[in-house]
């Protein structure tokens, strides 16, 4: 009996959710999957254009950008070109903070060759390593972004058998299957600081969304490809212990006469104590990132 | 590739362990193809799909975890964010919020949490996400638990 309604029930649904019109008939085959396809097809074209990571180029390139555009903007380039010497360009994919990061920082490895700053960072993704445990992560679902980035560190310092030279930074750093990796390291990191420190966090995050710490942190930094704002930068500089200067090019004036360049020194809590490295007079950072509205590039200093 | 497939392995001794821990979920690896999984899972209490089985496919793409698997719905269920023929799920986390702190286990976690928290506004299917838009939760629920009996509970007798 009660069968038997169901059957008829059943056909009425069938007829209703199906949609008889023939011309829809593709559209009801076109699902997310193919969507997602689509999305990657545009990706790999746009990848095509600008790499993860481009080449050094003078900051002659950046006004060249704006020659017809914004005075302001070619003022303040001008400005810039009195400290800054280059500029790198990373790609616009929602990563470029983070790849910016990455390259920054194993550049100044590999040229600094400084071993006790490898020691130190060791020291802080042990830690990281320790926080996401805490809050829950299974050791799987990070350990394998931790080990490449560790095996990134171990390469840039030279004398041993997996050293790399600058060139090949460069091409690893263009590898999908290593750039994302690292980015994914780091994503992890910055997610694991911001939970770890909630309390700290939670009226920034609130001040950019309405979503709590936790929400924040699986749909704004977990994810590839959401960008980064001033959260992610103070969390990831942070974790690592690793100061970050931004340098700022908008269209905003200031006051009267003069233009002016800003930028904003991330400086990782609790780095103005002394510390093993023997770096501790004044936090000067070694990574430079340029912003445009919703972008960082690499500026190399003079 | 090789990444993708080291990832999966762990996963699969995770899923071994936890078997015990998660007796809603029961996920099997395919015996030949290690990116081929399918998963039971319990339709949660207190919903139109209590005491019903569903079944799982996930198809892993190479570049896990980097990028989601797959999964749709093998067993017919009345559902919002279910396509009601080819069984595709419309959740966040299997498209733009993924990332690789989900495995193929928490997915099925969060499946199970879709089923008992349905999305009305993102529907899949627009005629259960319209009973319950307008507020008739008796007809999905009839209609749910209908589908539920048809489909997703063994035949008595």
């Amino acid at each position: 009996m009660q069968n038997q309604d169901g059957v008829q029930v059943d056909g009425e649904v069938e007829s209703a959710t199906s949609v008889p019109t023939p011309e829809f008939d593709e559209w009801a085959n076109f699902g997310d999957q193919d969507i997602m396809q689509q999305h990657s097809a545009i990706r790999a074209e746009e990848a095509e254009k600008i790499p993860f990571l481009g080449d050094k180029e003078p900051l002659s390139s950046l006004a060249a950008e704006y020659q017809s555009g914004s005075a302001i903007l070619l003022e303040k380039i001008k400005v810039l070109g009195e400290q800054y010497a280059a500029i790198r360009r990373t790609r616009g994919d929602g990563n470029c903070f983070f790849r910016s990061f990455m390259f920054s920082y194993l550049e100044h490895i590999l040229e600094s060759q400084d071993q006790s700053e490898v020691d130190r960072i060791k020291a802080n993704v042990e830690q990281c390593r320790k926080t996401l445990q805490s809050l829950g992560y299974a050791d799987f679902t990070f350990e394998d972004f931790f080990a490449l980035f560790l095996e990134q560190l171990d390469s840039v310092l030279q004398g041993n058998e997996a050293s790399i030279s600058h060139d090949e930074l460069i091409l690893r750093s263009r590898d999908q299957s290593v750039s994302d990796y690292v980015v994914m390291f780091f994503r992890f990191v910055t997610s694991g600081e911001i939970r770890k420190r909630a309390e700290f966090f939670e009226p920034f995050i609130l001040g950019l969304t309405n979503a709590t710490v936790e929400q924040f942190c699986k749909s704004s930094v977990e994810p590839m490809g959401e960008e980064s704002d001033h959260v992610h930068i103070t969390a990831l500089s942070d974790a690592l212990g690793v100061p970050i200067r931004v340098v700022y090019l908008d269209r905003s004036s200031c006051d009267t006469g003069g233009v002016s360049v800003n930028h904003h020194d991330f400086v990782p809590a609790g780095s103005d104590l002394p510390n093993a490295s023997g770096c501790s007079e004044k936090v000067s950072p070694f990574i430079t990132l340029l912003y445009r509205p919703g972008h960082y590039d690499i500026l190399y200093p003079k | 590739m090789q990444a993708s497939r080291a990832r999966l392995f762990k996963e699969y001794k995770e899923v071994q362990r936890e078997k015990v821990a998660d007796p809603d979920i029961q996920l099997v690896c395919d015996d030949s193809n290690i990116f081929k999984w399918t998963a039971l899972i319990k339709g949660p209490s207190e919903t139109p799909f209590e005491g019903g089985v569903f079944q799982l496919a996930f198809a892993v793409p190479e570049q896990y975890p980097l990028q989601p698997p797959q999964v749709r719905f093998l067993t017919k269920i009345f559902h919002p964010n279910v396509h009601f023929k080819t069984g595709e799920i419309c959740l966040d986390i299997l498209k733009n919020a993924w990332s690789p702190a989900w495995t193929l286990q928490s997915v099925c976690r969060a499946i199970i949490a879709l089923m008992a928290h349905p999305e009305p506004d993102s529907p899949l299917n627009c005629d259960s996400g319209n009973l319950l838009r307008s507020g008739d939760l008796r007809g999905y629920y009839s209609m749910a638990r209908m589908y539920t009996k048809l489909a997703a509970m063994p035949k008595k007798g």
